[in-house]
């Protein structure tokens, strides 16, 4: 199998990994975003801009964080408002990024997701 | 930073979530507006400066989760945490084994309360360091070039001095049994016989104002002059 074929492959389980979350209690939605695609699944449309900013804001900043606090390669980053939690990360090159009720376990979704 | 008060405490807090929690290598706290107000003096400006920049960037954004409460950031070699107390934000970097439940309990009751604590103080007036009264023996002064000043031992006088850091001691209230009170000038007795025997020596026309004679009792006490 090419390079390409299988990172094609793991973007996939990935995908279906997403499809089998979303729909879990508390899930708001997700945004995978590739070099050059990307996935939105929001329960609400009307805050997809909104959403899309806030986690590559996320990304932006635990990259920064990470090299002033020489902390490595960021892994995770999670995020806690008010009321809602937002959990971002790479996934296969893909920048991952899932909205949850803040009572969601997030820990839990990155076993799942098997990218602890 | 480190002269305020407010900020020798928080750096104090932050000292002692260290010993508490070993894993934590730096910390910081910091207002929403980005100043900065305690933290390790090791973390250089330049990091401080780049840390509340994301911050702020993060922070204008986060309105779409309602307002930002904590950030996380997991790194192979480490983890920052950035937790909202009060109004202000306290950022701390740790190992990336440090247990994050523990962390997070440990700052949010700490610098919580030491807040608390710190407005509590702030707001409320320092009472004034408790000057013990003694009771004195009364005296008459008289005569023509009495003044209006009482007199009483200077080794009371010295011992109220050193305890309210005071140079000298120049004014007392008097208060007479009977309830009334008068502040007026002190001075150091001049009569030697009289010196070490508890008195005070009190001018004719102060005795009328505090209705007391000669050898009854007053509560004696330095006042501010």
């Amino acid at each position: 199998m090419s390079v390409k074929n299988k990172s094609k492959n793991d973007i996939e389980i990935v995908q279906e990994k997403l499809q089998n979350i979303k729909g879990r209690e508390g899930i708001i939605g997700y945004i995978l975003r590739g070099s050059n695609s990307a996935s939105i699944d929001l329960k609400d449309p009307t805050k997809i801009i909104d959403y899309a900013v806030l986690s590559a804001t996320a990304f932006e900043a635990g990259q920064n964080m990470s090299a002033m606090f020489e902390i490595g390669e960021v892994d995770s980053i999670i995020m806690e408002g008010e009321d809602t939690k937002l959990l971002s990360m790479v996934a296969n090159n893909h920048r991952l990024s899932i909205f949850m009720e803040k009572n969601v376990d997030h820990k839990k979704l990155c076993k799942d997701l098997n990218l602890t | 930073m480190d002269k305020d008060p407010y900020a020798v405490v928080l750096n104090n807090a932050l000292t002692e979530i260290k010993k508490i929690c070993p894993d934590v290598s730096r910390s910081f706290i910091f207002k929403k507006d980005g100043m900065i107000v305690a933290g390790d003096p090791e973390i250089d400006e330049k990091t401080l400066e780049g840390i509340i920049e994301s911050f702020q960037k993060i922070a204008e954004k986060a309105d779409t989760i309602g307002s930002l409460k904590t950030l996380y950031v997991n790194g192979k070699k480490g983890k920052v945490i950035l937790s909202s107390v009060n109004d202000m934000y306290l950022a701390l970097a740790a190992s990336k084994n440090a247990d994050t439940t523990y962390l997070h309990s440990v700052t949010c009751v700490i610098i919580p309360t030491v807040l608390k604590l710190l407005e509590t103080t702030t707001t409320t007036p320092i009472p004034l360091q408790s000057t013990p009264s003694k009771q004195l023996i009364v005296d008459t002064l008289s005569g023509f070039f009495v003044g209006d000043s009482v007199q009483i031992d200077i080794k009371i006088i010295e011992e109220w001095a050193k305890l309210l850091n005071q140079k000298s001691v120049d004014q007392v209230e008097i208060e007479a049994f009977g309830g009334k009170t008068t502040q007026c000038k002190v001075k150091e007795i001049n009569d030697s016989k009289l010196k070490g025997k508890g008195m005070i020596r009190i001018p004719e026309k102060l005795c009328k104002t505090l209705e007391v004679k000669k050898g009854e009792l007053v509560k004696v006490k330095p006042a501010s002059s």
